[in-house]
């Protein structure tokens, strides 16, 4: 922008993004007046062109001005009027930083570093500057301060910011790159931690005591940014030289850290050394060492990639480097490596406060860290094997992986683009208070300014925040692009000019992902991406973010085949290929399914398109299938051909069930009642489909055990009872032979072999059990129970309920039951007597030959029975008149109860906890194996595949052992006090 | 291969080892050993020894699949009592799960877990046992009556005694293989002597214990006499307790020492004291396992029956050593209870959750015993609210069965097979029928 004689100055003000025009045209003539006219307006709204807040900056210019008296003043608007190009840094730097404008209004004579022509040039001689202020001599091998006074301490910090506001400069006149300017920042910090050991040698008995100073971190990788904290390691030679050197290093701490008159520097952090802050603060060489060989954590490696010497004695220094080198080379041979680097990465992401992360730099997703992770993370697996990659810089670092073929050159461009952008928005957003802040403002006056601040004039603040989300939309997607997209081109060979994996560098990769058999994985992608088809085009966008999901989840090898078998059947078809194309998220939950459950995946071989479901959360909610088995009986008029369609139906809702379960969108009462309705509708539809079109008799299905509760497993067998009636008139006989043939066609047919998985009914419950007839009359069955009722057997007519069939007859049997189950004035002594042997003896009887215990999720201590046990004897004794009592679910039993006062809250809690655990895991055992077992998995694979189906994120089987061992033992307990009535 | 791991190889390399004994203990506190092959070893630190855990103590039933044993190179030493022919060296092992997470049926690991508690509330732990054991002529016969290796007493010096020889060539042995003494002597009962170990923290002193016990056993055989820790082998003399310091480091700092605080025990000190005196008698079953340690118990003397604590009471449970100036970091507090034949690992462990819990809750010290505790009347020690500590295992099963910190501490595996073993022990004992029922009943009924 030219300034033209002819435009009013208020004209011109407001052209530079001055808001109050007003105030700024009176805050020019103030800098005129107090500069004697030496600074002229017309000089003064030019050099504003590209300032982030001119108004801001015009306001700290008065302030500075009116600071400055005498020989400082006439020094300082010499320099601002000699050449607009000096008037212009200072007002860069006063339109964006309140912290940097501070520091010039106290101390006005340090503006003189920008007052020279070497700041078109990067900076030197910042040690020698430093050094002096703190009256140490920086040609010495042992440079000593003055001493170590505040005095001394203040100088410093003067001395400091004066060199932070040249390098600020630099930075704003965009002459610089965002990691040149961070190694800048990166050599202060070095020099000001050896001005701190100068201090800090002036106060120690023996200041020739060998100390060594590595620094971490962002120091360490000389990409510091401007306000953080330092992290470093201290280190001495020998056990002698400990007191000393501890001195030493509180010093080193005391000179940078404490807060003065002039403020404090930074923090010296401390926490990465060995055994963080409950570790000795000072260690030998030979300390650290051993350290690291026994004790150290994986994330402790990755912190020692940035390891650097940066002050103290030399020889010490060196000395550490070369030991502290290969544990960090040798980390990714550590057994533990795999899940330690995803349990790190689940840390990081669950820390970051939610409210935060949608504004956060760094730790927000896509943020800073995750770019800073992921480059770590490769270094540490080819880093072991090829020395070009072992660089402390994240950007040296991907640039390294990039030039050597390790991850895609594009991408890896892209992603510095994007790492450079984060951070230069970091630099001003800290640069404005001089605050450690990663957090973006919400308000727009800020927002704007940072905008403008990095060069965004148009609608700086929309366009601010959409290349932010651009950027972060980029860096989520790393996984998928640094770690698996290269090993596509290892083994399709499609761009030779982009990143080759040669085969044992993809093997390497694959094995530290979790593939334990990276040769065949190598296959399956192979076979899935080759090719010119539009199958293989779209696998090859999707494989690598498919692979990163097989590879959080159990079983990755066999989720990957899975995946090659499921594609190699459908693969062609196109709802597959648009489903995988546009849907991520059923992408995502496809990988997760096959990579964890044997029971969904033989679902989906069976009817892969299926699959389609997993797009919507909708279509996982159960559905009401009425409609569906009334078109079926219509449909179908033989009984095998309706039934056979109402299986396939009930497979495809069991996947939908399923699949809900395994991606914890229902819980297990849901879950229960989903299951208990599909098998409801399912011998509703089989029923119908086998009587005759002219019935002499009415049936009704009576369902009990756990489906009479509602509370169906995936690995539940349904338990019922058969009811039938004569149709008035009828002959009785006759009748009765009708009824025995329907239900055992309904039987026969359901669970005859076939592709669609069986419903298996059991009718061992009934009366008389297995030898007793199966199907009884509502008569016959009155009698009997009018004649022998056990208290057992009232106790299992707790769980009864009409499932199917004609209600009236349901209704009338829950009728003729009700005085059994809920007995007037409760159990009798014999009985209760009776029950607690029965239990007594099962315990002892039941549990399979061999089986602990403790591991047994149905009849072992504190499981489903003993829970069961309890809610059931509370119903038997209380239920008569307790309409709430009168429920046929274990859960509602037992908060009814508890609302009756019959159990106290506090044991409720834990009856109901260990009993919705036992169910989870079984639930979760048959989804994993696809074949029922009722002990906790001794397998240690397969445990570990029922904790992650639990939603465990932990990658800790022995937690959910823990858990469940806990919650039994707990409500054991409860059970023998309540049902045994042991005190 | 760390360095660690290929110091380990070099040496075994070069002083002719021939075979690497790989130790880990076992719920009960019995050392177990497998031994490999130089051949071998470069595996075992890669992928860890398979072994069949169903066939030790307490590790059986938790996986079907095997276990691995996963030596610890830097616990590697050489065993100094094979001095003829090839070397025979060790390492102590951690035990994994085939995917090489810990196996909470480890008792190093349940120690290990603790640790990583007190490391998360800022502390470290030490710790630091007094031994005592006894000496016996030859090996022991069922039936016969034990005879110790002489007869001397408290602190006695015996010349040319056969006791004498052996602590000089026990330390001897023991400091080689990196085990610092602190202090041995002759103890109170004939053939009794004690060896105090250097306070280390507390994962290494339950390796040195367990090292400690098989070196004692080795130079006993080797002078043609027998060592044993039983806690209580006769009646009329004192038995083998292990009094053992515990104290808190916070960084280098000892966190039980406040200057001019009353006794300089800190405030942590006070609530540690506290949590352990809560909690003494769930925890007993651990530190006091046998149905043997209890007869050490009921023997009055130096036996603390009755929880408290005191300065300088020798028969309280808990004592606090008297603070010598200037050693700010030997402030500590010793628990009495604990015998020789403990599990140190497991011991440790419930020791350290009881006084954190203290820490935790924030409980109230109650005042001092000052008392002998051993003389006063029951109806005294009511008065003051002295508690006894189990008076037999069986009681000790009762008071651990209830207890939610001993759960968590030891973790659900260890907790139930523990508990299972220790009732099956009592059931054992209580149909037998003694000598003394014998010699009692016999004669007159």
């Amino acid at each position: 922008m030219s300034v033209s004689r002819s435009e009013s100055l208020r004209a011109v003000l407001v052209r530079t993004g001055i808001q109050d025009s007003t105030a700024a045209i009176e805050l020019v003539a103030e800098i005129e007046k107090l500069s004697e006219g030496a600074i002229e307006s017309a000089a003064i709204a030019e050099s504003l062109v590209g300032v982030a807040d001119p108004d801001l900056a015009l306001q700290q210019l008065v302030r500075i001005l009116e600071a400055a008296n005498g020989q400082h003043k006439n020094r300082l608007v010499g320099s601002l009027s000699a050449d607009t190009i000096t008037l212009g840094r200072l007002l860069q730097i006063l339109g964006l930083s309140l912290g940097l404008g501070e520091f010039l209004i106290r101390h006005p004579e340090c503006d003189s570093i920008l007052d020279t022509e070497a700041l078109a040039a990067p900076p030197v001689e910042i040690r020698e500057r430093i050094m002096q202020s703190v009256g140490a001599d920086p040609l010495s091998a042992l440079p000593i301060a003055s001493g170590n006074s505040d005095a001394v301490l203040n100088a410093l910090r003067v001395a400091y910011r004066r060199e932070l506001l040249a390098i600020a400069s630099r930075d704003l006149s965009g002459g610089f790159a965002m990691e040149v300017i961070a190694g800048w920042l990166s050599d202060l910090a070095d020099a000001v931690l050896q001005a701190g050991l100068a201090v800090a040698r002036s106060g120690v008995t023996d200041p020739t005591c060998p100390l060594a100073i590595i620094a971490m971190g962002k120091t360490g990788g000389r990409e510091l940014n401007y306000v953080s904290d330092v992290d470093v390691i201290f280190v001495t030679d020998a056990t002698e030289s400990l007191e000393i050197a501890t001195a030493l290093a509180r010093g080193v701490i005391h000179a940078c850290g404490a807060v003065t008159a002039e403020g404090a520097i930074w923090e010296v952090d401390t926490a990465l050394r060995p055994e963080g802050k409950q570790g000795a603060l000072v260690r030998t060489v030979e300390s650290h060492a051993g350290y690291y060989e026994r004790w150290a954590s994986t994330w402790e490696f990755q912190a020692l990639l940035k390891a650097r010497f940066v002050a103290g004695d030399p020889l010490v220094g060196e000395e550490y480097m070369m030991r502290i080198q290969p544990f960090v080379w040798a980390a990714a041979d550590r057994k533990d490596f795999v899940p330690d680097v995803q349990a790190m990465r689940r840390r990081v992401e669950d820390n970051v406060d939610s409210t935060l992360a949608a504004r956060e730099l760094k730790l927000g997703p896509g943020g800073l860290r995750d770019i800073e992770f992921s480059v770590q993370l490769l270094q540490l697996v080819h880093g072991r094997s090829d020395v070009l990659l072992r660089s402390s810089n994240t950007i040296d670092a991907l640039r390294a992986l990039a030039t050597w073929g390790y991850v895609g050159r594009d991408e890896a461009m892209k992603l510095e683009n994007s790492y450079r952008f984060l951070r230069t928005l970091e630099h001003h957003l800290q640069l404005r208070q001089l605050r450690r802040t990663h957090t973006l403002p919400e308000d727009p006056h800020e927002l704007t300014t940072l905008a403008r601040s990095i060069g965004i004039r148009s609608d700086p603040m929309e366009t601010l925040l959409k290349q932010w989300k651009d950027h972060a939309r980029e860096v989520r997607r790393i996984h998928e692009k640094l770690f698996y997209r290269p090993l596509l081109n290892a083994v399709a060979g499609l761009d030779a000019t982009d990143a080759r994996l040669t085969t044992t560098a993809a093997r390497d990769r694959l094995r530290a992902l979790g593939f334990t058999d990276s040769e065949g994985a190598l296959r399956h992608i192979e076979s899935l991406s080759s090719g010119v088809s539009r199958r293989a085009i779209i696998q090859r966008t999707l494989l690598p973010v498919m692979l990163s999901w097989f590879a959080e989840a159990p079983y990755p090898d066999t989720g990957l085949l899975a995946f090659r078998q499921v594609s190699d059947q459908v693969g062609a078809s196109h709802w597959y290929l648009r489903l995988l194309r546009d849907e991520s998220l059923a992408a995502e939950r496809l990988a997760h399914i096959l990579a964890s459950s044997r029971y969904l995946t033989d679902l989906i071989r069976r009817a892969p398109e299926s699959i389609a479901m997993l797009a919507h959360d909708e279509d996982l909610q159960p559905v009401d299938l009425s409609v569906e088995i009334r078109s079926i009986a219509q449909r179908h008029e033989e009984p095998d051909k309706a039934v056979n369609a109402l299986r396939a139906m009930r497979r495809r809702e069991l996947f939908r069930i399923g699949s809900a379960a395994a991606l914890g969108l229902a819980s297990i009462e849901q879950i229960g009642m989903a299951l208990t309705h599909l098998t409801d509708a399912v011998l509703e539809g089989a029923l119908n489909a086998v009587t005759p079109t002219e019935p002499i008799v009415r049936i009704s299905i009576i369902a009990m055990g756990r489906y009479g509760g509602c509370e169906l497993g995936f690995g539940s067998d349904a338990d019922v009872m058969f009811i039938y009636e004569p149709l008035a008139g009828a002959d009785t006989a006759e009748a009765g032979k009708q009824a025995f043939k329907i239900v055992n066609d309904m039987r026969a047919l359901l669970s005859a072999p076939a592709d669609e998985p069986a419903l298996e009914i059991d009718a061992d419950l009934r009366p008389e059990g297995k030898q007793g007839p199966l199907v009884r009359s509502l008569e016959s069955t009155t009698a009997y129970y009018a004649k022998w009722s056990s208290p057992w057997e009232a106790q299992a007519l707790l769980r009864a309920r009409h499932a199917a069939g004609d209600s009236q007859l349901g209704a009338a049997f829950t009728t003729m039951i009700n005085p059994l189950r809920y007995p007037e004035g409760g159990l009798d002594p014999k009985s209760l007597i009776e029950m607690r042997r029965l239990k007594a003896r099962m315990e002892a009887e039941r549990l399979p030959r061999g089986a602990d215990p403790t591991r047994h999720t149905k009849l072992g201590r504190g499981g489903l029975s003993d829970v069961e046990w309890v809610a059931q004897l509370l119903q038997l004794q209380f239920g008569h008149g307790q309409p709430s009592l009168q429920t046929t679910a274990t859960i509602a039993a037992l908060r009814a109860e508890e609302a009756l006062g019959l159990i106290d809250p506090e044991d409720t809690e834990i009856l109901v906890k260990a009993w919705t655990l036992a169910s989870e895991i079984r639930n979760s055992i048959m989804l994993v194996k696809s074949s029922m077992s009722d002990l906790l998995p001794a397998d240690y694979t397969e445990l570990s595949a029922v904790t992650y189906l639990m939603g465990y994120r932990s990658d800790k089987a022995g937690v959910l052992e823990e858990d469940y061992l806990r919650a039994t033992r707990r409500a054991r307990k409860v059970m023998e006090r309540i049902f045994y009535g042991n005190e | 291969m760390d360095r660690q791991a290929e110091f380990v190889l070099r040496t075994v390399e070069e002083r002719d080892i021939r075979f690497i004994r790989l130790w880990f203990t076992d719920v009960l506190g019995a050392l177990k050993s497998v031994a490999i092959a130089p051949a071998e070893l470069e595996g075992a630190f890669s992928e860890g020894i398979g072994f069949d855990g169903s066939a030790i103590e307490g590790f059986a039933r938790v996986y079907e699949s095997d276990m691995l044993a996963k030596p610890d190179a830097s616990t590697f030493s050489i065993l100094p009592w094979r001095e003829e022919g090839p070397g025979v060296a060790r390492m102590f092992c951690d035990i994994q799960m085939p995917d090489g997470s810990p196996s909470f049926a480890d008792p190093r690991h349940v120690l290990k877990r603790a640790l990583t508690k007190a490391a998360d509330m800022g502390f470290t732990f030490y710790t630091h046992p007094e031994v005592e054991f006894y000496l016996f002529k030859g090996e022991p016969e069922p039936g016969q009556e034990p005879v110790p290796v002489d007869r001397y007493g408290y602190f006695d010096n015996a010349p040319n005694g056969v006791a004498h020889d052996f602590r000089r060539q026990a330390i001897t042995m023991l400091e080689a293989m990196g085990i610092s003494v602190e202090f041995s002597h002759h103890e109170g009962g004939p053939g009794q002597q004690e060896i105090d170990l250097r306070y280390a923290d507390a994962l290494s002193t339950a390796d040195n214990l367990m090292t400690f016990r098989l070196a004692i056993k080795e130079v006993a055989l080797d002078q043609g006499i027998f060592a044993s820790f039983m806690p209580k082998p006769f009646m009329q003399f004192p038995g083998s307790g292990m009094h053992t310091h515990l104290s808190l480091f916070e960084g280098d700092t000892n966190a039980f020492y406040e200057p001019g605080a009353q006794h300089q025990l800190s405030k942590i000190a006070r609530a540690f004291l506290a949590g352990l005196l809560v909690h003494a008698p769930e925890i007993t079953a651990v530190t006091n396992q046998w149905v043997n340690s209890y007869k050490r118990i009921a023997g009055g003397a130096e036996a603390p029956a009755w929880v408290c604590w005191g300065r300088h009471n020798r028969s309280a449970l808990l004592r606090v050593p008297m603070y010598k100036p200037g050693k700010a970091n030997s402030a500590r507090i010793e628990y009495r209870a604990m015998d020789s034949a403990a599990n140190p690992y497991l011991a440790f462990a419930v020791l350290l959750a009881a006084g954190l819990k203290g820490i935790e809750e924030g409980y109230e010290l109650p005042p001092e015993a000052e008392d002998d505790v051993w003389a006063l009347t029951p109806g005294e020690r009511n008065a003051l609210g002295m508690k006894p500590l189990p008076e037999s295992l069986n009681q000790a099963i009762m008071a651990m069965e209830n207890s939610e910190l001993v759960a968590e501490a030891l973790g659900e595996h260890v907790f139930e097979f523990f508990l299972r073993n220790k009732r099956a022990e009592w059931e054992e004992y209580r149909q037998q029928v003694t000598q003394w029922e014998l010699n009692r009943y016999l004669p007159s009924l």
